[in-house]
């Protein structure tokens, strides 16, 4: 794709920008982590009643008892686990909206700059971005591709144009 | 109960961070930047550790954590950062600015537990 004028550019960019940050308000909304938070407490509720219903049977059937014992013990374990995956998955989240939110400001700056085309927003500018070691390793990587690509000549860029947007 | 403030920007790691705490019996208070903890600890909260991300509107980390060592009610609190950033450079300026301690997301919650445990008053 061309374009034909500086404008339609920028329009593209603030698009694109309105379209990530919206991404990203799902994705800090965490539906999953809200789901495991859920469980785990409907499951603490739950053992909360295997509780008193061990206590109601203690004399009277002592296999059951043994049974909600243990039933109690594997709750504690899955609670445990549910939360630990909880927590995992916001740091996980809180990474990829720090990721979305670089693009976001990187798209708004191509958007919102005055200057031509190509000189809104340089590589080092992008770099001040990133906020973690992994985006400046993709970074790198990305960037070393290119200056593979520009060494072996305008054919094999074009190639790895079409590699790298295909399927 | 010892209490932990908790500075995040995102609502999610708040609320996660909150949990994890207050499941290992720490009483929480928490913070959407470092200006609102700045505010918070000027209102008379007085915290035995803070936990804060680096990056946030208004106050980022570093920031915040200089302003806390300026505060005579804080100026020896252990303060733990909690972030994505794994560079070399910004951990050395949070060392700088008075962070007791640095932990990498994602980080586990027994690791996170047993920071704070060690940097405690006893």
């Amino acid at each position: 794709m061309q374009f034909t004028s500086g404008s339609s550019e920028n329009h593209v960019c603030a698009v694109l920008a309105a379209q990530v940050a919206e991404l990203r308000d799902r994705i800090d909304g965490g539906a999953a982590v809200e789901l495991l938070w859920r469980t785990s407490d409907v499951l603490s509720q739950l053992s909360g009643l295997v509780l008193e219903l061990a206590k109601r049977c203690h004399d009277s059937d002592s296999g059951l008892n043994e049974q909600c014992k243990a039933a109690i013990a594997a709750e504690a374990e899955i609670r445990r686990s549910l939360d630990s995956l909880a927590f995992e998955q916001a740091q996980r989240n809180d990474f990829t909206c720090q990721t979305v939110d670089c693009v976001v400001t990187a798209l708004e700056r191509l958007a919102g700059g005055d200057g031509p085309a190509g000189n809104r927003l340089s590589l080092d500018d992008l770099a001040a971005l990133y906020v973690s070691e992994e985006q400046r390793k993709v970074h790198d990587a990305a960037t070393r591709r290119f200056e593979v690509v520009a060494a072996s000549g305008p054919n094999s860029a074009e190639s790895y144009s079409r590699e790298g947007t295909g399927g | 109960m010892p209490a932990i403030l908790v500075l995040d920007d995102s609502a999610t790691m708040v609320m996660s961070l909150s949990r994890v705490l207050k499941n290992a019996g720490y009483e929480v208070e928490t913070a959407g930047n470092g200006k609102e903890g700045m505010t918070k600890l000027a209102a008379g909260l007085k915290p035995s550790v803070i936990l804060t991300d680096l990056n946030m509107p208004q106050m980022d980390g570093i920031a915040f954590i200089k302003e806390a060592r300026k505060n005579a009610s804080t100026r020896f609190t252990p303060i733990i950062v909690l972030t994505t950033e794994s560079g070399g450079q910004k951990r050395d300026e949070a060392r700088v600015a008075g962070a007791s301690a640095w932990l990498t997301k994602p980080t586990e919650p027994n690791e996170l537990l047993s920071t704070l445990k060690q940097l405690l008053p006893k």
